[in-house]
């Protein structure tokens, strides 16, 4: 059974045809080539392909396409405006909170979310909202550094 | 570009394999080492472009691909800066100074009266000629010597160097293997049993071939597996499949028993000893558990095969990949990609021959995906490690007797290898740094019932964990201040110094005062010397806080001391997860640890507060490794901590209260 659907993705509106079972990750990856949503273990555990619907960040790996029909779906490659890094992104940059960068962008997506929510969170809740997102290379202290430099940039 | 002969002298390199420039006017720089987030790629660049006086963004560094770089045995064991940067370093100073000879040919003025700045070198009286007009006509070539001078690299201490990847990751930009688009693309996975070497009794392949998206079902004597239009197809049509499997015929070796180190009279000394302890610590399998399960994309075409992977060891997977299809090595071409965390998972090239072998029979490129849960099941696991420790003590607490036993498995991919390799790998670290007039330390190695190989630090994590932790069980019996009893028995004025170090910055001496559980560790892992303090909470029965870490390192003079500093952070966070969370459940022979649900490692919520690094960085002293060190000592002292919060030695791990 196909899914025929339209889902906006990053201000753009793109019309779908896909299998039904496909994850909205799949979809992301293959049939719209926005490969920065990472596979890291498909049950919604490791937060490696966390996207933002309507703002709020979840995991791409347990969503179909029909779920976000009619939904503002942002990734990794829609947060930058017009060439300018979003704030999040130029933290993570500053604070070198990467190494082999494969969970970044999940943990950028959700610090994001986190910050539209709540502009100036303690680092309780910084780490509760990155708490999502399993990092093995261990930065996760670079990564709270992160959000509350971006936070006070964008507070 | 072929390996080296085995014994062989390292021959001289030539500067045109390591030093070229482009057109335009780019340095290239090439290393058969690759990057996976420790930062080498940014730690070479700076070296290149310090001694060849450009700025850093005119340096490309090629990295791991078998057609453009030289021979290398792999990326692992901390090597690459301080081998494989020394190596970029002389060829970039020789290179220089090549330019400079063309240079002074060309304007007819001596070397002596030309500088180069931004890739131009400039005579005095104004008239300058680029690197690219001294290069257009004849490459850079000639037999890399030694040269004096040379400006180094000088880490300040604010260093700001980015890392040179750090763009493409926050934007999403960077291309990992499953991100390798080809013209004609198709997906494959492979039918695997419960262990990587169980053999089908039987297939049946039920509706696969049928099946929605299908495109073909690869039978190769045992090997079976599908390829699809789709990933999700690909998965469906394996998962309609059925196979009856049997365990592997034979037992996986024989068990090999060495003498790593041994100096008379450890019986003797324990006869006389005024006080002898023994204690026995375990620490069971674990998975590397990286964040990017294995994959890999390969392209077999008739007369050429192309690999886009990620892999410790390129030059190695090309001979794989010859072998398995039978094709002449300089017919196989492995690309590696922009690569997940690696921690030793990427020495054993599973994904990239299973892509080959199907890539081979379809005639498109393939890409195979494998999913968390083979990954878990499949993948070599970090051996497990026993270590029994029997040492006397006279009636001064000073240690005059060690005997010290490590039973472990192979941390080498392909079997246990002579006994000096096993030495080196499985007996990582099992011979104490400390002075002891009588020790004995013996290694047995026998094959899991899993397949095992290499994990960050081989048996050093393991064995320091012992160590450290019996070392603080001696202090202990003796009434000793730990670090003041490790001292005692230190000879090694370096090892003396970290331990100060974090001595002095985590205010040791007052702890008790403060009322803070600290435990220390320390270590000497390839010529870098680390020592760390834990500090840990009790919030409440039963449950242990890592609230802050210490760690001095002295690893000669730093490269990327930013760089340098993530990884020892890194390793530190890393270790903590491995030292208190894992532990792999093995049932019939394989592993039976299924998802991340099943395998906690740790998340944000874990981490320390806050982690003091403090470098030595003596610039004279030349660069010894950064990637390792900061695991080793964190269970020690860890362990070290929760005995000085709560009374209980926990011997094994994970650490649990």
């Amino acid at each position: 059974m196909r899914a025929l659907v339209s889902i906006t993705v990053n201000g753009s509106v793109r019309d779908l045809d896909v299998p039904e079972e496909a994850s909205l990750l799949s979809v992301l990856r293959e049939d719209l080539d926005l490969t920065g949503t990472r596979f890291g273990c498909g049950q919604g555990i490791c937060g490696a392909c966390y996207v933002l619907v309507d703002g709020e960040a979840h995991p791409a790996c347990r969503l179909r396409v029909e779920d976000v029909a009619g939904k503002d779906v942002a990734t990794i490659e829609g947060l930058a405006r017009d060439g300018e890094l979003h704030p999040v992104q130029r933290a993570f940059l500053e604070e070198d909170a990467m190494q082999c960068g494969y969970c970044t962008s999940g943990m950028i997506v959700s610090a994001v979310a986190l910050l539209r929510a709540s502009p100036n969170p303690g680092d309780e809740e910084i780490r509760a909202a990155l708490a999502p997102h399993l990092c093995r290379c261990g930065i996760y202290l670079r990564a709270v550094r992160a959000v509350r430099r971006a936070a006070g940039r964008t507070a | 570009m072929t390996a080296p002969a085995p014994g062989s002298e390292p021959k001289p390199e030539r500067v045109e394999t390591r030093i070229a420039v482009a057109r335009d006017g780019t340095v290239l720089a090439f290393s058969g080492k690759v990057e996976y987030g420790q930062g080498i790629r940014t730690g070479f660049a700076r070296i290149v472009a310090e001694e060849l006086h450009v700025s850093i963004d005119r340096v490309r560094v090629e990295l791991g691909d078998t057609d453009t770089a030289p021979w290398d045995m792999g990326t692992f064991g901390s090597m690459s800066t301080a081998v494989d940067g020394a190596a970029l370093r002389k060829a970039a100073i020789f290179a220089h100074a090549l330019l400079l000879e063309r240079a002074s040919e060309r304007l007819g003025v001596e070397t002596a009266q030309l500088h180069s700045e931004h890739g131009i070198v400039c005579a005095a009286d104004g008239r300058r000629v680029t690197f690219t007009e001294l290069t257009q006509k004849n490459a850079l070539t000639g037999e890399v010597t030694a040269l004096p001078g040379g400006r180094g690299v000088r880490g300040p201490a604010t260093d700001v160097t980015l890392r040179l990847e750090a763009l493409e990751i926050v934007t999403g930009a960077r291309r990992y293997p499953a991100d390798v688009r080809l013209p004609g693309l198709v997906y494959g996975a492979v039918l695997h049993g419960p262990r990587i070497d169980a053999r089908p009794e039987s297939i049946q392949e039920n509706s696969a071939r049928a099946m929605p998206g299908v495109l073909a079902v690869v039978r190769d004597g045992d090997f079976c597996g599908v390829v699809a239009e789709r990933q999700e197809q690909a998965l469906a049509a394996i998962a309609a499949m059925h196979a009856a499997w049997r365990a592997p015929q034979q037992a996986a070796g024989a068990p090999t028993d060495l003498t790593l180190y041994a100096r008379d009279g450890v019986d003797r000394a324990l006869a006389g000893a005024a006080r002898v302890h023994e204690a026995a610590y375990h620490v069971p399998h674990i998975a590397h558990a990286a964040m990017c399960p294995s994959v890999a994309v390969a392209d077999v075409r008739d007369v050429a095969a192309d690999l886009y992977v990620a892999t410790q060891r390129p030059f190695g997977l090309r001979d794989e990949v010859a072998q398995a299809l039978g094709m002449a090595i300089e017919s196989v071409h492995i690309h590696p990609q922009a690569m997940g965390g690696m921690f030793g998972r990427g020495g054993m090239n599973d994904a990239p021959l299973e892509a080959a072998r199907l890539s081979r029979v379809v005639g498109r490129p393939v890409r195979v995906q494998w999913t968390r849960e083979e990954e878990f099941r499949l993948s070599p696991a970090r051996p497990i490690v026993d270590v029994t420790i029997r040492a006397g003590l006279d009636a001064s607490g000073r240690i005059v007797a060690w005997r010290s036993s490590s039973r472990t498995n192979p941390f080498t991919y392909g079997g246990a290898g002579d006994s000096r390799v096993l030495a080196m790998t499985s007996g990582r670290n099992a011979v104490a740094a400390y002075s002891v007039e009588a020790m004995e330390v013996m290694l047995h190695v026998q094959p899991a019932a899993i397949r095992t190989g290499a994990f960050r630090s081989l048996a050093a994590a393991p064995n320091i964990f012992a160590i450290e932790s019996f070392m603080d069980e001696l202090a202990a019996q003796c009434g000793q201040d730990p670090i003041s009893f490790r001292l005692r028995h230190l000879d090694d004025p370096r090892l003396a110094r970290v331990l100060e170090l974090v001595h002095r910055r985590s205010r040791w001496g007052e702890r008790e005062r403060d009322g803070r559980a600290l435990g220390v560790a320390c270590a000497v892992y390839h010529g870098t010397y680390v020592a760390q303090i834990a500090e840990i909470r009790v919030p409440s029965p039963g449950s242990v806080r890592f609230e802050r870490a210490w760690c001095a390192v002295d690893a000669g003079r730093l490269v990327h001391p930013d760089g340098a500093r993530n990884q020892i952070e890194g390793g530190i966070q890393h270790a903590a997860s491995c030292a208190m969370f894992e532990e792999l459940t093995i049932a019939d022979g394989g592993v039976a640890t299924a998802t991340l649900r099943d395998y906690p490692i740790a998340a944000t919520v874990d981490a320390p507060a806050e982690i003091d690094v403090a470098f030595v960085d003596d610039p004279a002293i030349a660069s010894t490794g950064i990637g390792e060190p900061g695991f080793v000592p964190t269970a020690a002292a860890l362990a070290n901590a929760i005995f000085a919060a709560t009374g209980k030695r926990l011997r094994d791990l994970p650490l649990s209260i």
